[in-house]
């Protein structure tokens, strides 16, 4: 167990830059969340924590030691990688237990530790098979086995459930917690997942384009997320933007909707320049009279919710509705936005107002 | 799954046919009498004749006789064919073992990135394409005891000189160097594809479990590429088992009977005493020999061979 910190690391592959310069503390024992889209550097980063890749600049240290020129095996840190890398001529069994055979663990102690990671991971009846014997969500699993039987200072995680199930899924990720709670280690978890980074994590690093946008709780990242970017990458289904101006008090649309300020927005210094409101779809209100008129434009119900697109004058706005409501293609319906859960961002930088 | 619907076809196509025969025959046997010719003529042939030779006293110019086992009651008592099966066996040891060693460590030179390495890499594979008489004429010069370059160069590190090939203790060492020296080029390009066909990541993994760089050798490497080294020594050990030119052209078995192989005692008994009916009852069990080798072979090959092995 140890903290990690990173400071001003840079990685560039040639001439192509992928990380610009990234701080990140983390202190003993935490549990960080890394999200962001596809080719943002998660696993580049992940990889220079792990010691695989070389640092262009920066810095990376792991308890009181500078770590950035110590080759991967002194680093102390178990990974899962994203595409497992597991052992093609060894066994499951043999796999998971490498790690140990290498530390010279002894034999009754190995079996022991495989064996308790197994049965977490519910591999019991495939230990003599070799990866190629196995599914891809097997095969995943394995590489989760291979790192939940060491005892190292930190765990890196690169999308380690992403072939599973849904069910496995929610079920593995119980597992991670529970373990992660119990033995405390400091552990870096990179995902696609929302809802895992949102349960799992204490903190959630957004990274976009190799920069970081937002660090934060996971209910920070909902509540305030610090500028169009990670508003519209955090939560599910994605928030609506709305471009407007502030006019009299009020904000108006560029197609002419009227939505009342947040209680907080002080008018006076909002005006004159354009900008965007956020307001995510759960936090829409399906009334009877004296909403916002929207025709019904898709609708898509699951049973516990359903989930509607309206177009309301030229704007079109999502909705999330928790309740039963007998909506159909091309009705009419009105809604009501809660003034004190908009999020108002300035359109040309991006940033939270 | 695949496997199960292709046999189904295979025996189905096998059944189709079984009901045809009877109008096929006439017209098939023009088809496949050619081939049946060929392969009489050249493979079962010879070894029914050999066979045949060899249960008669068969003196080349003289009259034969059957003579039943004899030849090859007369061979178990050889001490000097003993002394060649000893030598031929000592040959294909050391040179399997040898090409085998260097050629995994060049393979393993040549897989690293380095200058001019497809350049180096094709002289050092030059030896495999010189031919074995030409060879044997430039070792025999540099084997030489007082004129040739080896003892030179041995010179300035103090040892020596050798007398080589020319001395019944080292001759067979020597004769092995040159072996050594024409093959190795060969393990390393069978070494070198097997070390391209290995996945990189799992290195990444070793390199978090801990593992050193002996350690990825030792655990990731060796294992990964053993089904390549298995083919490298089947084809080394077959080849160096029958290995005739070299020896021959430099030694003819000598000093003495010193570097005498089976091949080469074969090949005296029926040529330089023109004993036809023993040096076949010799070649019958040499065969045999080279058959049951192969078969260890090929039985140790399938269980060294990680990606074709099936759960048990
Ligand atoms: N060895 C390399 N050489 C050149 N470019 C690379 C190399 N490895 C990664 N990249 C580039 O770096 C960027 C970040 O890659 P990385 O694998 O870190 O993305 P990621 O965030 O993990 O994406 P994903 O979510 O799809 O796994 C990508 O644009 C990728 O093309
Ligand atoms: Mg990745």
């Amino acid at each position: 167990m140890a903290p990690v910190n990173i400071s001003n690391v840079q990685k560039r592959f040639g001439a192509v830059n992928v990380i610009h310069g990234i701080d990140i503390d983390i202190k003993d024992g935490e549990f960080v969340a890394l999200v962001g889209p596809s080719g943002c550097g998660k696993s580049t980063l992940l990889r220079m924590i792990a010691g695989l890749e070389e640092l262009t600049d920066g810095e990376i240290r792991i308890g009181a030691r500078e770590v950035s020129n110590l080759p991967a095996r002194d680093r102390d840190i178990a990974m899962v990688f994203q595409n497992y890398a597991l052992y093609p001529h060894m066994t499951v069994k043999d796999n998971m237990g490498f790690a140990l055979k290498l530390k010279k663990v002894s034999a009754e102690e190995t079996k022991v530790k495989v064996d308790r990671a197994a049965s977490i991971l519910g591999l019991e009846s495939l230990m003599d098979r070799y990866p190629r014997q196995l599914s891809g969500g097997q095969r995943q699993r394995v590489a989760m086995g291979r790192a939940l039987v060491r005892d190292p200072q930190v765990f890196l995680f690169d999308e380690p459930l992403s072939n599973l199930d849904a069910k496995l899924r929610v079920q593995m990720r119980g597992e991670i917690k529970a373990l992660h709670q119990r033995i405390g280690t400091t552990t870096i978890y990179v995902t696609h997942d929302q809802v895992e980074a949102m349960t799992m994590a204490d903190k959630i690093v957004v990274l976009h384009d190799g920069v970081i946008e937002q660090v934060g709780a996971p209910l920070d990242l909902y509540d305030r997320p610090a500028n169009l970017f990670v508003a519209g990458f955090i939560g599910s289904p994605a928030m609506n933007f709305i471009h407007g101006r502030v006019e009299e008090g009020v904000f108006r649309t560029l197609n002419g909707l009227t939505l009342p300020l947040p209680a907080a927005a002080n008018p006076a210094t909002l005006g004159g320049r354009e900008l965007v409101c956020g307001i995510r779809p759960e936090h829409i209100r399906a009334v009877t009279s004296g909403g916002i008129e929207g025709r019904v434009e898709l609708v898509e119900g699951t049973g516990s919710e359903i989930y509607a697109k309206l177009a309301c004058r030229g704007d079109e706005i999502a909705c999330l509705f928790r309740e039963r409501l007998d909506v159909r293609f091309g009705d009419t319906i009105q809604i009501a936005i809660d003034p004190d859960s908009m999020h108002l961002f300035d359109a040309e930088t991006g940033r939270r107002l | 799954m695949v496997s199960v619907s292709m046999e189904n076809t295979s025996a189905g196509t096998r059944g189709a046919k079984r009901s045809k025969p009877a109008r096929l025959a006439p017209n098939y046997w023009p088809f496949v009498i050619p081939a049946l010719v060929v392969i009489s003529a050249v493979i079962v042939f010879p070894w029914v004749f050999t066979l045949w030779m060899s249960a008669h006293r068969w003196t080349l110019g003289q009259e034969q006789s059957f003579i039943g086992l004899e030849n090859y009651i007369r061979l178990a008592g050889d001490g000097r064919f003993w002394e060649s099966l000893w030598h031929t066996l000592i040959y294909t040891v050391l040179s399997v073992v040898a090409p085998l060693f260097l050629g995994t460590l060049a393979a393993l030179v040549f897989d690293a990135e380095f200058p001019m390495r497809g350049f180096l890499r094709g002289v050092f594979v030059m030896p495999m394409m010189a031919t074995p008489v030409a060879i044997a004429l430039v070792w025999t010069m540099m084997f030489h005891p007082q004129l040739g370059v080896l003892n030179y160069l041995l010179s300035f590190i103090g040892i020596g000189p050798l007398e080589w090939i020319y001395n019944q203790s080292t001759v067979i060492p020597s004769l092995v160097l040159v072996e050594t020296w024409q093959w190795t080029p060969l393990v390393m390009l069978i070494v070198l594809g097997g070390l391209a066909a290995v996945p990189r990541e799992p290195y990444e993994s070793a390199e978090i479990d801990g593992a050193n760089a002996w350690q990825k050798f030792r655990y990731l490497t060796m294992p990964m590429i053993a089904p390549f080294l298995m083919i490298a020594v089947i084809i080394r050990s077959i080849d160096a088992v029958k290995s005739f030119d070299i020896i021959y052209a430099m030694t003819q078995g000598g000093p003495g009977t010193a570097s005498e192989t089976i091949n080469i005692y074969l090949y005296n008994t029926s040529f330089a005493y023109y004993d036809i009916g023993y040096g076949s009852a010799m070649a019958v069990v040499f065969f045999i020999a080279i058959i049951a080798l192969s078969f260890v072979l090929l039985m140790v090959r399938q269980r060294a061979n990680w990606s074709e092995m099936e759960e048990r």
